[in-house]
């Protein structure tokens, strides 16, 4: 499989302003529950980027406020330096951050390939011929380039979910964020999964992947976020978190992880 | 000797059934067509979320407030009622004039119908995942296009059974509009017995004949149904690049090893 396709159309618009996104004191409460307390850290271009974290940790909440899908209660998300909290023209930010969710949320009324082209006509206001080409270029890449007509329903989750990733690139966002995008799939199409995104990060895409699979943070990423009860834990090169814990909260999640 | 009656009441009558079927169909249709849009607009508007501005989460509220006096006020009193009161209201407030009857009987038809489908659209709305809504902001979509490409089409789909639903009884309703002299169906039958005095056969011919008119819609909106879904199957083209198997193996390998 050739990542030149990526290479050459993704990385392009990325400028050189570093970082791509950063989280300055970021807190989160539904109700009287704080899911998010006074959150700082950075996306650089090129990062891969690891959250992990036990359940109701607020990895996605994090993901979601970053995306603008929750409003954050304090604090600032900075993209290029700005803040993009209170934007008028979220829909505007949201065409340069893509999203893979983990219920994979393909639009059940278009085919494989019209899932991928409706952004491109309709929100970047591309022809058809070239939406379509470029719709083929990242189904091909993924390998579903085979199941254009096919609708989402008649795929696997796997499948599904390489269509998703197709949609996000397609629209050549600057970053990509995954919310456990593996979590529903069974551990076939796990592997398949994780597969189009390593070749992805091995591209040089910037990536920020709230994720379960250990295996994954650990080769691929170059950095890994450890949360717990709403804070960041620890954060550092894999080969750091996975092998040198310093916070014994997680020596405690990475020995659960490992029985 | 029955089925001679009911012939001759075929044979002499047709003109005056087939316009009753006429205009029956005419207004069922169009007030079905008519009100659906007016619930789409309604639906669609009653989703879209709070402004921040104040000025216009007041004015959000006051036109939430018109939309819903508008769907319980029509869905909660007979068509009928509200037949003689639109036709007559008007000619009170135009010195006697009275609107054209089939103009009535369409306005009448159209804005009851919105009232219902206004609730069967919000109903189609909120049956939509919410994931839809997620997927399709996350490429950049605003509400309206999101509306417009992922969640109406889907809605659509799935309110198909209710529209049909509205559809049948706007046919078999029309009949209330008998009372602003509306010549539809059972008006004609009405007009016939006052001179063949056939009561049972002419009921029984028009029965018939409305059954035929639902019957024929309902099966011909199932198709419609069926074409929405789309084919069963799909044909997988050229060579992949991937296929699940090369890297279960792979992947589950290096997994496993862990």
């Amino acid at each position: 499989m050739t990542n030149d396709a990526l290479q050459t159309s993704t990385i392009e618009n990325q400028q050189a302003v570093c970082p791509i996104i950063k989280v300055e004191h970021l807190g989160k409460t539904f109700g009287s529950h704080v899911v998010l307390k006074d959150i700082d850290f950075e996306v650089d271009r090129g990062d891969v980027t690891c959250i992990i974290g036990s359940s109701g940790s607020g990895k996605s909440t994090l993901l979601r406020c970053i995306n603008l899908f929750e409003t954050p209660d304090s604090g600032r998300v900075l993209f290029h330096g700005e803040d993009i909290v209170h934007t008028k023209n979220p829909d505007k930010y949201r065409q340069k951050v893509g999203m893979v969710f983990q219920s994979f949320n393909l639009f059940n009324n278009y085919s494989v390939l019209k899932n991928c082209t409706i952004g491109l006509t309709t929100v970047l206001h591309i022809g058809k011929e070239e939406a379509r080409a470029r719709a083929m270029k990242y189904l091909s890449f993924v390998g579903m380039d085979g199941y254009i007509k096919a609708r989402p329903k008649q795929l696997s989750g796997g499948q599904k979910q390489r269509v998703a990733i197709a949609r996000a690139l397609a629209m050549e966002p600057e970053v990509i964020l995954f919310d456990e995008p593996t979590s529903a799939l069974d551990p076939e199409m796990v592997g398949e999964v994780l597969s189009v995104m390593r070749t992805m990060a091995e591209s040089g895409l910037t990536m920020l992947v709230v994720t379960h699979e250990m295996g994954f943070a650990r080769d691929v990423a170059n950095k890994v976020v450890f949360m717990d009860g709403g804070v960041i834990v620890e954060e550092g090169a894999p080969e750091e978190i996975f092998n040198h814990p310093k916070e014994e909260r997680t020596k405690a999640f990475l020995a659960g992880g490992n029985k | 000797m029955f089925f001679e009656r009911i012939g001759s009441i075929l044979q002499n009558y047709y003109p005056h059934i087939l316009r009753g079927v006429g205009y029956t169909m005419l207004v069922a249709l169009v007030g079905t067509l008519v009100g659906l849009v007016i619930g789409l607009l309604i639906g669609v508007f009653r989703t879209i979320p709070t402004p921040r501005n104040k000025a216009l989460k007041v004015c959000k509220k006051i036109a939430d407030g018109i939309l819903s006096a508008y769907v319980e006020i029509f869905r909660c009193t007979p068509m009928m009622v509200q037949a003689m009161v639109i036709f007559w209201g008007f000619a009170l407030l135009n010195d006697g004039r009275t609107l054209d009857v089939t103009f009535s009987a369409l306005v009448i038809v159209s804005i009851n119908t919105g009232a219902y489908m206004a609730e069967i659209v919000r109903g189609g709305i909120i049956s939509i995942d919410n994931g839809q809504f997620e997927g399709a902001h996350a490429i950049g979509m605003s509400h309206t296009k999101t509306m417009l490409y992922v969640v109406i089409p889907q809605a659509l789909r799935n309110i198909l059974p209710s529209v049909s639903n509205e559809f049948v009884i706007n046919i078999k309703d029309t009949s209330v509009l008998n009372v602003i002299g509306f010549m539809e169906l059972f008006f004609q039958a009405k007009d016939i017995v006052r001179s063949n005095y056939l009561t049972f056969e002419t009921y029984l011919l028009v029965a018939a004949i409305y059954f035929v008119l639902t019957y024929s819609i309902t099966l011909l909106l199932r198709f419609v149904e069926k074409k929405m879904d789309g084919k069963k199957d799909y044909q997988v083209q050229g060579s992949q690049n991937m296929d699940a198997e090369s890297y279960a193996i792979e992947e589950g390998g290096r997994r496993h090893d862990q």
